[in-house]
């Protein structure tokens, strides 16, 4: 038999049990009967989901409707299943009690057919809406859910502030392409194609873990966005696409830490017989940010002269050293040490570069403060 | 103006009957259901009015005036309503009312049976 919805018939009179099933059959809604509110609730508690309305009698022995619905109101389960409340003419005053309490509408005895069906169909229409509802919000659960795996597993492979940007609401726009003010920072090591070939691929790739634990935290700590691992090369920019006013000051600090904690690793590979070196150059300049590559294989890339800028200046810095142009120097001046390198002719690059080496850089928050309450 | 109520409406039992698509049987099966759980509410009626107890005589008393209703049994179904009323007002009836009750239920009850003789059910 096919139905339209299963209806609960809670009532103590068999005459009116009857009486409603016979209608409700003719709706070819099926039905179920209890005999007072006890009965019912055991029923909605054993089979609830698969009951869509209940047709409740008010007057019964053992739990009357009141207490019926109020038990079904309390119960987060069976709290939208729609009442329909059944009863005589002449007790509209409980019919009022009875909706307060949550009813959703309420049928005259004696049942015309024409007024039940209306009544049935407004409530099972309703109750297939908050079931659609129900599955709706499950599907929106199962999807978040999905979107924040993927969200962490994105963070693995990408820059944590790109993974955040991607999932952004703006995330479309700037993937899309945009010009913005970057610091950018390329860091390599010296020696490394000799250690290369010389260690064996597991020493090999020991040492470069090593590195990149080291890099990885530096880049963290800095606020950096990593553009890509190539080996030893790393690239990373600042003010994009997490703007920071204080990118170029970052870009340098980071650098420092980086080549001290560099001094700390290549320390212990000394001792094995390793010798490797740590150089960065660092420019700032006007970059196009965005998604970059084809369909299938993107990354997030900054392309400009400064990113050929920075590359160069890496090239030619010596073991332990931080070259920076003079733009860059111009705005961390009060905070660095500096030693001249002179000017440098880069690859690609029309005019000679000044270019000046990191030597220190004052302590970061003191500094501040004293600034701060002088 | 008080119409005689009648021990079996006719009129009722023929509404009732079309409702259902005139399925005679179904009439008489709900004739059955209402011979049977009447006598248990007649009874309740009596046993609450022998404990003094107005609460204990609304539901049988409200339960035997619907259904008496739908069946027809319009004196049953107007002695219990105004027993209903009563009670709920906190007054247990006279004996006499009870009694009346009764008497109009085994009425009913007859016309009932005889009405299904009638259509051969």
């Amino acid at each position: 038999m096919t139905s339209v919805g299963v209806a609960l018939v809670v009532d103590d009179s068999v005459v009116n049990r009857l009486v409603l099933i016979r209608h409700l059959r003719g709706l070819e809604v099926e039905a179920m009967e209890a005999g007072n509110g006890v009965e019912a609730l055991d029923i909605l508690r054993s089979v609830g989901g698969a009951i869509d309305l209940v047709l409740l009698d008010v007057m019964m022995p053992e739990l009357d409707g009141y207490e019926t619905l109020a038990a079904m109101k309390a119960d987060e389960a069976l709290r939208h299943i729609p009442v329909i409340i059944v009863s005589g003419v002449e007790e509209l005053d409980s019919v009022v009690r009875c909706i307060e309490l949550g009813a959703t509408d309420y049928l005259t005895k004696p049942i015309t057919p024409r007024v039940l069906e209306a009544r049935i169909n407004a409530s099972l229409a309703a109750k297939r809406l908050h079931d659609l509802e129900m599955e709706y919000l499950e599907r929106q659960r199962t999807l978040t859910a999905t979107i924040e795996r993927q969200k962490t597993e994105l963070s693995r492979f990408l820059s944590p502030q790109i993974a955040a940007l991607i999932s952004s609401e703006d995330g479309g726009k700037l993937l899309a392409g945009h010009r913005r003010e970057i610091s950018v920072a390329f860091c390599d090591l010296r020696g490394f194609t000799a250690f290369a070939q010389q260690a064996d691929p597991e020493e090999l790739l020991g040492v470069l873990g090593e590195y990149h634990r080291m890099m990885g935290a530096a880049i963290i700590e800095h606020g950096g966005t990593l553009e890509h691992f190539a080996g030893d090369g790393v690239m990373i920019f600042f003010n994009d696409p997490l703007q920071q006013e204080d990118h170029v000051e970052r870009a340098v600090r980071m650098a420092v830490t980086m080549r001290d904690r560099f001094a700390e690793l290549a320390s212990g590979w000394q001792k094995r017989g390793y010798e490797l070196g740590f150089g960065v150059g660092i420019a700032v300049g006007y970059a196009t940010l965005g998604r970059i590559g084809f369909e299938g294989r993107y990354d997030y890339g900054a392309i400009g002269n400064v990113v050929i800028l920075a590359s160069r200046l890496s090239s030619q810095a010596g073991s332990n050293q931080i070259l920076v142009n003079q733009r860059v120097y111009a705005q961390v001046e009060q905070l660095v040490q500096v030693e001249e390198v002179g000017e440098l002719t880069l690859k690609g690059i029309p005019r000679p570069v000044v270019a000046l080496n990191v030597t220190s850089v004052a302590p970061a928050s003191p500094r501040v403060t004293e600034a701060a309450s002088a | 103006m008080e119409a005689e109520r009648a021990v079996l409406s006719r009129e009722v039992l023929a509404t009732l009957e079309a409702s259902v698509g005139g399925d005679r049987s179904f009439v008489a099966e709900l004739i059955e259901a209402y011979l049977a759980e009447g006598e248990t509410h007649v009874a309740e009626i009596e046993a609450a009015a022998a404990a003094n107890s107005a609460t204990k005589l609304v539901r049988p008393a409200h339960t035997l005036k619907s259904s008496s209703a739908t069946l027809g049994a319009m004196v049953v179904s107007g002695l219990s309503a105004a027993l209903e009323q009563g009670a709920r007002n906190g007054s247990v009836p006279a004996a006499e009312d009870i009694a009346a009750v009764r008497r109009a239920w085994i009425a009913a009850a007859a016309a009932l049976r005889a009405w299904m003789g009638e259509v051969g059910s």
